[in-house]
């Protein structure tokens, strides 16, 4: 083995790559992807001093975040953290529970999704959802699962055999089920289903999706095979992703959000939330020291 | 749809190649620093000190990128022996680079038009031309991850090291000549830093048999002198 | 008690043993006495059933025999039947499924709904002669439409069927994973689109079910009966009318002294049972395929 050089030798002082502020993270410093074929500008979730009460309990205290366009968010923290409160705030699922109720602003690029007499349904056409267990619906077929989107809210659809088509292809599920579109949704494995409810919320072709763990159900495999997945759809849409698997977001998250208690403790580019964290408690959390 | 672990396999690759090319920059830091010493260029010596920045700048980068590759996507098995292998190659590369510099810094120290000794000469020509050799024979062998090419590095150091006693030996023995004596040990220090970077390329040569095999042995070191070189 | 030996577990001990034995032996004791009016009845039944399905034309002709001749069959009864329970039905599982979702996917916990889901379990414990003397006092005696009636006969049995079919709709309905309804939900589809597209489907078979549990009841009353559209003989299509039906004809030919008119009592009897029967076994098969898929 060498020994060590006798001749000293200065180092030029170079800080480590990323860093920016905690608030508001930089895009991701690689080469731009190319837009999908649809043509799409990427679109920007933003939260400003969102406070969300199941009845008299404050569930998230004041949390502002910015997801930026085309990129995955993932937010990360311990059990009762507030994370599935602020992603079902964004679509506003949060108010479908008796006694739930949110104030603050939630824009969709420049719409704010709370202001008085906006639709509902409209919002939830815009920001799309994948829970955490495959929720296929039961009674229809592969290719009605895929056509349920558009059959429930009422569009028309000039070619839907087309549209199943290309979302099934989307999630990588076509070559698997292209035999069999009229068989029940739910006689695919769990890895599949859940494949197939991405399939479902891409047909209606929202702006956002939004994830509510949504691999915790599922084998190692199925679980990568959807990570990679994750990873295609951000070149379409802007992702949002819950988990309490911190490996999961150190992979497929461009930034992350650590929560605890329902406030926001700190956010910023993935790296450098598991490599140098600002905030003590993230340390904490991410070396599992507790939570 | 990419196979799984897409982007994680991707990154590794960009580091390996990444880690890798900081050797191409050695051979080039070499290359200039034994032609300025040959031909007493002080402005050539001069560049090969600033461009040192950039095997320093190659390190970082490299040493982010493994820790971030260790921090986000928790390799395990024949990855993590890559990515820690890499963490030593890229040590390996910024000592060699550290060396050219030491090279280059000489040049001005050892004087303009001062008598040299033509043994001493040839045997740091060839000193030059092997470790360049070994150098670029380390990148292939971590690239292919060819065992044999790798333990045929350590028959090539052995020539090294000889040729570095040898210059020790001939620099004693024209020390009675105070006109030779100064730059003659100017010569033995140049000889110690190619030596080095001999014995770094070995190190890299041990790192590509740990890849492929689990097994960490080291090849030959004071404690361990080196077998007798075999045919490959 | 065995002591632990070093090489065998302990031993289970005589006393326990016989207690183990006298109690099977009762219960077995219990069930089979309980089981034995059961079997008693059934049998009677199908014995004396049988010899009134015997009788000349017992499902071909009306009762509207003479007093001294044939006294005819219960044609006109099981028409009846079938027809003021299919309008009943026709009224209750519509109304009973509709309040059974308003329960679970609108009212929920309200206070509102905690109410009518009190009134509702209250409904099904009414003794079903309340049902006829309600409607008869609401609709037969203020004359509405006609004196007696078979739609009145209707409408009492379908008051009795509502709390039956809103009882054993919400179950089902609640049965429906609410992680369906989020899904259809955060598609973006108005909330009536998720009961009818998701909720409902889903929920199908066992509300069919529910439904021919009610049906097979409101088969089976009398007394709602009794008082809204009381007894008739010949075969006649129009609910505007008086109509027959079995377990009024029952009532009747019991009493009767003529050995073939009690005959034809017990032969109407074993075929209500047999239709309740058959209701029965027709729900259990579509709630175990329901199951299996």
């Amino acid at each position: 083995m060498n020994t060590p050089d006798t001749t000293s030798k200065e180092r030029t002082d170079m800080s480590t790559a990323g860093g920016p502020s905690p608030e508001r993270p930089q895009a991701a410093p690689q080469a731009p992807t190319p837009r999908a074929a649809t043509g799409k500008a990427g679109h920007a979730v933003n939260l400003k001093d969102l406070n969300a009460y199941y009845g008299s309990q404050h569930a998230i205290k004041d949390v502002t975040i910015d997801f930026p366009p085309n990129e995955v968010t993932a937010l990360i923290g311990p059990s009762g953290s507030g994370k599935s409160t602020v992603v079902r705030c964004i679509n506003r699922m949060h108010e479908e529970i008796p006694g739930a109720r949110a104030t603050g602003s939630v824009k969709l690029d420049e719409l704010d999704v709370y202001a008085p007499g906006v639709d509902v349904t409209a919002v939830r056409r815009l920001i799309g959802m994948v829970f955490q267990k495959p929720n296929p619906f039961p009674t229809m077929s592969i290719f009605d699962n895929v056509a349920a989107g558009l059959r429930l809210t009422g569009t028309k659809s000039k070619d839907l055999k087309d549209l199943v088509h290309r979302s099934l292809q989307a999630v990588g599920l076509w070559e698997e089920v292209k035999d069999r579109l009229n068989s029940p949704g739910i006689g695919l494995s769990g890895g599949q289903q859940q494949r197939l409810c991405i399939a479902r919320t891409v047909a209606i072709e929202p702006e956002v999706i939004l994830m509510d763990e949504p691999a915790s159900a599922l084998d190692p495999i199925s679980t990568l095979k959807i990570e990679e997945l994750i990873d295609e759809l951000k070149e379409s849409y802007t992702i949002v992703i819950v988990t309490h698997n911190m490996q999961q977001a150190a992979r497929v998250a461009n930034s992350t959000v650590f929560m605890l208690e329902g406030e926001v403790i700190e956010h910023d580019e993935t790296n450098k939330i598991f490599t140098n964290p600002s905030d003590e408690r993230t340390e904490r959390y991410v070396t599992g020291k507790f939570g | 749809m990419h196979e799984t672990r897409h982007q994680f396999h991707e990154s590794l690759r960009a580091l390996e190649a990444q880690a890798l090319d900081g050797l191409d920059l050695v051979i080039q830091q070499l290359d200039r620093s034994l032609e300025s010493l040959s031909y007493q260029d002080v402005e050539l010596a001069g560049m090969v000190v600033a461009d040192d920045d950039r095997i320093d700048g190659r390190y970082l980068e490299v040493h982010q990128g493994i820790l971030s590759l260790l921090a986000r996507q928790a390799p395990v098995a024949g990855d993590l022996r890559i990515v820690a292998a890499l963490l030593h190659v890229i040590r390996c590369v910024e000592r060699m680079g550290d060396q050219c510099v030491n090279i280059a810094k000489l040049v001005p120290l050892s004087g303009y038009e001062t008598p040299k000794d033509k043994d001493i000469l040839d045997s740091i020509e060839r000193m030059g031309r092997l470790a360049r050799s070994q150098v670029s024979q380390a990148k292939q062998a971590f690239a292919g991850r060819n065992v044999e090419l790798a333990q045929d590095l350590v028959r090539q150091d052995t020539e090294i090291n000889r040729l570095n006693r040898e210059i020790f030996r001939r620099a004693v023995e024209i020390g009675d000549n105070l006109d030779l004596r100064e730059w003659a040990m100017f010569m033995i220090l140049v000889a110690r830093c190619l030596e080095r970077v001999g014995d770094n390329t070995v190190d890299i040569a041990e790192q590509t048999v740990f890849v492929v095999t689990g097994l960490f042995r080291e090849f030959a070191d004071a404690s361990n002198p080196p077998e007798t070189a075999r045919a490959p | 008690m065995s002591s632990i030996t070093a090489s065998t577990l302990p031993q289970i001990t005589t006393r326990r043993r016989v207690t183990d034995k006298v109690m099977r032996g009762s219960l077995l004791a219990g069930t089979l006495l309980a089981l034995v009016p059961l079997v008693l009845i059934l049998f009677y039944l199908v014995k004396r059933g049988l010899s009134g399905w015997s009788q000349s034309g017992f499902f071909t002709s009306d009762p509207t025999g003479s007093f001294f001749g044939n006294p005819g069959g219960i044609r006109s009864a099981i028409v009846g039947s079938i027809e003021m329970v299919l309008l009943a039905s026709l009224i209750a599982i519509p109304v009973g499924i509709g309040v059974a979702l308003y329960l679970t996917e609108y009212g929920k916990q309200s206070w509102f709904a905690n109410t009518v889901r009190y009134f509702v379990d209250v409904m099904t414990g009414v003794p079903s002669i309340m049902f006829g003397l309600f409607i008869y006092i609401v609709l037969v005696t203020a004359h509405v439409g006609g004196g007696f009636t078979a739609w009145k006969g209707s409408i009492a049995l379908a008051l009795l069927m509502i709390p039956i079919v809103v009882r054993s709709a919400e179950v089902v309905l609640l049965l429906v994973p609410s992680s369906l309804r989020e899904a259809a939900l955060a598609l973006g589809a108005p909330r009536w689109r998720v009961i009818g597209k998701v909720v409902l489907p889903t929920a199908a078979p066992g509300l069919v079910t529910g439904s021919l549990l009610s049906v097979a009841r409101g088969m089976g009353e009398t007394a709602p009966l009794l008082f809204t559209v009381t007894a008739a003989f010949g075969l006649t299509f129009n609910l505007g009318t008086l109509m027959n039906s079995l377990p009024v004809q029952i009532y009747t030919d019991i009493q009767s002294p003529r050995e073939e008119i009690v005959n034809r009592a017990w032969g109407a009897g074993l075929t209500l049972v047999l239709i309740v029967l058959l209701l029965n076994i027709i729900a259990r098969f579509i709630a175990s395929r329901s199951r299996r898929a």
